[in-house]
C-alpha cells in the first residue's frame, strides 16, 4: 500500500470527510526531494519549506521555541510535510489539543504522498474548507487557543491565515467580558497626545481599568530645554530628560502593575526600560501613529515592545520586523464620535468659521506650495492653524494670525465649511505620490459629518469608498475638483453622511482598541486572552479551584461573581478574617505567594 | 525559664531559619539546646537552599529542608500576581516534597511573614515570634523583647543567639557549640592552608552591605603591619566572588616581598569548604558578620571590626574569647590597625593597649546566660541584667501560655 493510501485510510477513522476530499484532490503544490539526511523534504518555486539538510531536527528546534500552557489548544498555521506537527505532538502532553489549519488540500495531498503519518495524527484535529468553516472548527476546540506558525509553510497561504486569524480575533472581541488593567503611556506633547486621550476614553468605554501615565504635565519643562541655544547641551539634556521620564514611568508601573502597558507614539520609554519591563514579565504594546518614513526612532525601540501597531502596511511592517519587532500589525487611525461630531452652529459662528473651502492644519511644504494656487477663485477660502510663518501669499486667508486651533474650533470649522480640504503633509511639492496611510483628520472630518476632499492614499480604499470620501490625485486637479464639489451640495451632504456612518460602524477608537486587545488576547491566550475571556473573574476562578482547593473556592465565592480577583485581593480577603481567623493550608499557601508577590518589582 | 511544651512524645520537630548565613550560624546555640533538651526527638532544619550544605554541619541535625525562595518568587511573579488554581497544585507538591506529614512543632526564629507562614504550613504547632497564628500581630514575650531592642538600641546585653534560644523555649547551651566540619579537600593551593608553622589568619575582605566594608587601604595597612613582625604568619583572603575585586586590590597594594604569604580564597570555596578553611585558621578577622560567625563556630578565634549598624552585644561572634573592636560612629576615620595586630600577636597584653580614638575593645565570655561582651580596659558601664531579663520574660511566657 502506498503512503497516500495508508495515510488516508488512517485519516478516515477520525475525519472521513477530509479523507474523501483528499481522494478527490490533486497535489503538486510541493516539490518533494530528499534532504541530506535521506528523509523527504520539500520546496515551492525553489524555496525550501523544510530543511534541505535535516527536516526532523529542524522541526524539533521549531517546537523548542513554542510556548504552551496547561489546558490550551494549539492552532498550527503551516502544513508542509507535517514534520513540525509530528514534533509538536511528540513534545506536548497527551491532553493537549492540536488543530492544524489546512487552507489548501493540495498541500495535504502532497504531504500524504510523501511520507507516512504515524499515531501522532490521531491527536490532530483538521480545520479545513472555507475560512468560515475553518474558524468554526477552531472555535469548536473550546479551550484557550494559542496560535503557532511554522513560517516557511505558512507563507504559502498568508492571506488565508490572516483572514482566519481576524475571524478568531473577532470572536475574542465578541466574547470579551473581563476587565483588563491597562496603563496607557502618552507623549509629552504633539499629535499623539489627543490620540492618547481618545484611546484612554475608548478603553474605558470598553470597561477596562485604565491608568493614563500622562507626561504632558512635563511639557513646560521640556519646552524650556528647547530654548537652549547650544544644540549640544539641548540634545544632551533632552535625552537625559526623556530618560528621567522613562524612569518615572517605570516607578508608576511598579506601584500598580498593569496587565498591559500601551504606549502611544513619542511615549518616553527608552529601550533599556522596555527590556527591563520584559524581564519583569510586563506585556507592552506600542501604537505607532506616525509616518515611519519621517520619524525613525522606532528603529531604536523595535525590539523593546511585545506588540507593535502601525498605520502603514507591508513596507512599514517589514521594516519594523527587520529592526527586531516580533509582532507588528496594521491598525489604522480612527475618530472619537463623542468629540468629532456634527454640531449646531449659530449664525455668528457660521459667519466666523464658515467658508466655501477651508483647511485646518500646519504649514508643511506641500501645502505652502499648493494653497496659493487656490486663491483668486470665486470661492471663499479660509486657512486655519499654525506654523505658517513666512507664507506671505496666504496671509489674507490665514485666520487668527496663525495660532494653533483647538479641537472645539476644529469641529466648528469642519461643520461650517462646504469643502474641507484634507491634504496629507509632505516635505515635497504637490501631493505625496507614495502616500499610503490615512491621517486622523480623514476620520475626524467624516465623524463630524463634514464633506472632505482628500489627496489619494493607497490605503484609503480599504477604509472609505469613493462615495464616502472624495479624493484628488494631483494638485493641478485640485481647483477643478473644488469647483465641481461646490456645485454638488446635495451629493456633498450625502457623502458626508455616509462617511459618518462608516466611521460609526468601523472606524472609532473603540473599534481600534477592541481590535488591538483582541490581537494581544489571541497572541497571549494565557494572559490577556484569559482575562478577556473572564477566566480571572471570581466565579470562574472558584469553579477552577473547586476540585482541589475548596477553601480557596469558598473564599473566591465571597467576591461578586464578575469581579476580577488577583492574588493580592484573595490574600487581603483571607487576612480580613482577623487575628483569630482560621486558616486552611490553602489559605496559607495563598498568603505565602502574596508575600513573595508584594516585594517591590525592582523596576526603578 | 523552661517552656512547658514537652509532651514526652517522639514527634518530629523543625527549626526554621530563613535568613542569611550569619543568622543561620547564630541559630546553632538554639539548635544545640533543643537537641540537648529533647535528645530523643528528631530535629530537622529548614533554611534557604543556598545554605543547606552548611546546615548539614549542625550537630545531630536530622533532615535539612531546602527553602527554594527562587521558586516561590517564580510562582508569585508568574502572570504578575494572578491567582491561578492550577499553580496551587505545584505549590502543594513542593510542600509535600518538603514533608509529607506535618511536623509536631516548628520553631520559627525570624519575625518575618514568610518564616511564620512556613511554620504554619509545615507544622501542627508553632513556637516563635507570634503568640497565635500568622494573622495575629501580637508578639510573644521574646519577640517583643527583640522588637524593643531593635528600636531602642539600648543597653541590651542578651546576644541574638540567646534570644533565639528564648524564642524556642530553651536556655542557652552551657558551652558554646561548634559545627561538625567534614574532612574534605580544599581546591588547589588552598590545600596548604593551615599546614605550615605560624599563625594563619583569615581576613574577611567584604561585608554584606557596602557601608559595612573595611576600606581596601585599611586592609593593606593591616596586613603589612601584621607581616612587619618577626614571628611567622600567613593570611588567607576570604570572601565571595563579589569580593574578588577587593581581594585583588589588596594584593596589588601589598609589597611583593610579602605577597607570597597571602592566599586568595575569595570566590573559590563552597560554604562547606569555607568552614574547613576557617577551621584551619587560627584567627578570622573582618567586618562581615556571616563568615565571622562561621569562623567562631568552627573553632577559630574571631576578631570583628563593628561599625555602621553592627553592635557586638547582639551579633558579636558567639563563644568564649572572641574580640570585637566597636566603633563609636558609622564610618571610622582612623582604624585600630597596630592595636588589633598586637591583640593577635599577644592577646594577654590587650588590657594594656593604648586607647584608640573612636574605638573600644571588647571580649566575649560565656556563662549560663549565654554570650556576653565585656570591655577589655574599663569596667562595663552597664549592669549585667541578663538573669533578670530571662526571669521576667520566662514569667511572661508562662503567663501567656496560661492565657492561651
Amino acid at each position: 500500500m502506498s503512503f497516500f493510501e495508508a495515510n488516508i485510510s488512517r485519516l478516515a477513522q477520525s475525519d472521513s470527510a477530509l479523507a474523501a476530499a483528499l481522494r478527490q484532490s490533486r497535489g503538486g503544490t510541493l516539490e518533494t526531494l530528499p534532504a541530506r539526511t535521506g528523509v523527504i523534504s520539500a520546496r515551492v518555486h525553489g524555496r525550501w519549506i523544510h530543511s534541505a539538510y535535516d527536516p526532523v531536527k529542524e522541526a524539533q528546534a521549531w517546537v523548542e521555541g513554542q510556548r504552551y500552557e496547561e489546558g490550551e489548544t494549539l492552532v498550527v498555521f503551516g502544513v508542509g510535510l507535517l514534520y513540525h506537527v509530528e514534533a509538536l505532538c511528540a513534545r506536548l502532553p497527551r491532553t493537549a489539543g492540536v488543530v492544524l489549519v489546512v487552507p489548501d488540500l493540495s498541500v495535504l495531498v502532497d504531504a500524504a504522498v510523501a511520507r507516512t503519518w504515524d499515531d501522532w495524527m490521531k491527536r490532530v484535529s483538521w480545520a479545513w474548507g472555507a475560512t468560515e468553516a475553518i474558524g468554526e472548527r477552531i472555535s469548536a476546540a473550546g479551550h484557550p487557543l494559542r496560535l503557532v506558525t511554522y513560517a516557511p509553510a505558512a507563507a504559502l497561504h498568508s492571506d488565508s491565515h490572516r483572514a482566519i486569524e481576524s475571524a478568531l480575533q473577532r470572536k475574542v472581541a465578541a466574547q470579551a467580558g473581563g476587565q483588563l488593567r491597562i496603563a496607557v503611556v502618552g507623549p509629552i506633547y504633539g499629535g499623539s497626545l489627543p490620540v492618547t486621550r481618545y484611546v484612554v476614553s475608548a478603553l474605558e468605554s470598553l470597561g477596562h481599568d485604565v491608568r493614563w501615565l500622562d507626561h504632558s504635565v512635563h511639557a513646560t519643562s521640556y519646552h524650556q530645554l528647547e530654548l537652549l541655544k547650544n544644540s549640544q547641551h539641548r540634545l544632551a539634556l533632552q535625552s537625559k530628560y526623556a530618560e528621567m521620564l522613562s524612569r518615572i514611568t517605570m516607578a508608576q508601573l511598579a506601584e500598580d502593575p498593569p496587565d498591559l502597558v500601551l504606549s502611544l507614539a513619542q511615549a518616553p520609554l527608552i529601550l533599556p526600560a522596555l527590556e527591563h519591563l520584559r524581564r519583569k514579565k510586563f506585556l507592552t504594546a506600542m501604537w505607532f501613529v506616525e509616518n515611519y518614513r519621517h520619524l525613525t526612532y522606532w528603529q531604536q525601540l523595535a525590539a523593546g515592545y511585545d506588540f507593535w501597531f502601525v498605520i502603514q502596511q507591508a513596507p512599514c511592517i517589514a521594516a519594523l520586523k527587520q529592526a527586531g519587532a516580533k509582532d507588528v500589525r496594521y491598525l489604522p487611525m480612527a475618530a472619537d464620535p463623542s468629540v468629532h461630531r456634527p454640531v449646531e452652529l449659530t449664525l455668528a459662528e457660521r459667519e466666523e468659521f464658515g467658508s466655501d473651502v477651508s483647511f485646518v492644519g500646519a504649514g508643511y511644504a506641500n501645502r505652502r506650495e499648493i494653497f496659493p494656487r487656490l486663491l483668486g477663485h470665486d470661492w471663499t477660502f479660509k486657512l486655519w492653524g499654525n506654523e505658517w510663518d513666512g507664507a506671505t501669499a496666504l496671509t489674507s486667508i490665514l485666520q487668527r494670525n496663525g495660532v494653533r486651533i483647538d479641537t472645539d474650533t476644529c469641529q466648528k470649522v469642519f461643520n461650517a465649511s462646504a469643502v474641507n480640504l484634507n491634504l496629507h503633509s509632505w516635505a515635497g511639492a504637490g501631493l505625496d505620490p507614495n502616500g499610503d496611510f490615512v491621517n486622523p483628520r480623514t476620520f475626524e472630518l467624516a465623524s463630524c459629518g463634514a464633506f472632505q476632499l482628500t489627496d489619494c492614499r493607497s490605503l484609503m480604499p480599504d477604509l472609505f469608498t469613493a462615495s464616502e470620501v472624495a479624493t484628488v490625485s494631483s494638485s493641478e486637479a485640485l481647483p477643478g475638483e473644488i469647483t465641481r464639489w461646490l456645485r454638488e451640495p446635495e451629493q456633498r451632504v450625502a457623502m458626508a453622511a455616509q462617511a459618518r456612518q462608516r466611521v460609526l460602524a468601523e472606524h472609532t477608537y473603540v473599534h481600534r482598541m477592541r481590535a488591538l486587545l483582541s490581537h494581544v488576547g489571541v497572541a497571549s491566550p494565557d494572559r490577556i486572552g484569559s482575562i478577556l475571556r473572564g477566566d480571572r473573574q471570581a466565579a470562574a476562578l472558584a469553579v477552577a479551584a473547586d476540585e482541589s482547593f475548596s477553601s480557596v473556592a469558598s473564599t473566591l465565592r465571597t467576591f461578586p461573581p464578575a469581579q476580577r480577583v488577583e492574588l493580592k485581593q484573595l490574600a487581603a480577603q483571607i487576612r480580613s478574617r482577623g487575628p483569630m481567623g482560621t486558616l486552611s493550608r490553602e489559605d496559607l499557601m495563598v498568603l505565602m505567594l502574596d508575600e513573595y508577590r508584594s516585594e517591590t518589582k525592582d523596576l526603578v | 525559664m523552661i517552656m512547658p511544651h514537652d509532651d514526652g512524645t517522639m514527634a518530629r520537630r523543625l527549626l526554621i531559619q530563613l535568613a542569611r548565613l550569619g543568622d543561620l550560624v547564630q541559630s546553632l546555640p538554639a539548635f544545640v539546646s533543643l537537641t540537648t533538651r529533647y535528645p530523643h526527638r528528631p530535629l530537622d532544619l529548614l533554611c534557604p537552599a543556598t545554605l543547606a550544605h552548611l546546615a548539614r554541619l549542625f550537630p545531630d541535625v536530622g533532615h535539612v529542608l531546602k527553602w527554594n525562595g527562587a521558586q516561590w518568587h517564580a510562582w508569585a511573579d508568574s502572570y504578575v500576581g494572578e491567582i491561578q488554581p492550577p499553580r496551587l497544585r505545584e505549590v502543594e507538591r513542593y510542600l509535600t516534597d518538603l514533608t509529607a506529614e506535618p511536623y509536631a512543632m516548628a520553631y520559627v526564629l525570624n519575625h518575618h511573614p514568610r518564616a511564620i507562614l512556613a511554620g504554619a504550613l509545615l507544622a501542627s504547632a508553632v513556637q516563635g515570634p507570634c503568640l497565635r497564628g500568622p494573622l495575629d500581630e501580637a508578639l510573644s514575650p521574646w519577640a517583643s523583647y527583640l522588637h524593643r531592642v531593635a528600636h531602642e538600641r539600648g543597653s541590651n546585653r542578651i546576644h541574638l543567639s540567646d534570644t533565639f534560644c528564648g524564642l524556642c523555649g530553651v536556655s542557652p547551651p552551657p558551652y558554646p557549640p561548634v559545627l561538625t566540619v567534614p574532612s574534605i579537600d580544599l581546591p588547589g593551593d588552598l590545600a596548604d592552608v593551615g599546614h605550615s608553622v605560624g599563625q594563619w589568619i583569615a581576613v574577611i575582605v567584604g561585608a554584606g552591605d557596602a557601608d559595612r566594608s573595611v576600606p581596601v587601604g585599611v586592609w593593606i595597612d593591616w596586613i603589612s603591619t601584621l607581616f612587619a613582625h618577626d614571628s611567622p604568619c600567613a593570611v588567607v583572603l576570604v570572601g565571595t566572588e563579589r569580593d574578588q575585586v577587593t581581594a585583588f586590590a589588596i594584593q596589588d597594594g601589598l609589597s611583593p616581598m610579602i605577597a607570597g604569604r597571602v592566599w586568595d580564597a575569595t570566590g573559590r570555596t563552597t560554604l562547606s569548604q569555607l568552614a574547613i578553611l576557617l577551621k584551619r585558621c587560627h584567627w578570622a578577622v573582618g567586618a562581615d558578620t556571616g563568615p565571622l560567625h562561621l569562623g567562631a563556630a568552627v573553632g577559630a578565634r574571631a576578631m570583628g571590626f563593628y561599625f555602621s549598624r553592627a553592635r557586638m552585644h547582639e551579633t558579636g561572634p558567639y563563644g568564649q574569647g572572641h574580640w570585637v573592636w566597636q566603633a563609636d560612629g558609622a564610618m571610622p576615620e582612623i582604624w585600630p590597625i597596630e592595636a588589633s595586630v598586637n591583640v593577635i600577636r599577644e592577646p594577654a597584653s590587650a588590657a594594656q593597649q593604648e586607647p584608640v580614638p573612636g574605638w573600644s575593645l571588647w571580649q566575649s565570655h560565656h556563662d549560663e546566660w549565654g554570650a556576653i561582651f565585656r570591655p577589655v580596659t574599663d569596667k562595663d558601664p552597664q549592669e549585667d541584667r541578663r538573669a533578670t531579663i530571662w526571669q521576667q520574660i520566662s514569667e511572661q511566657c508562662v503567663a501567656v501560655q496560661g492565657v492561651q
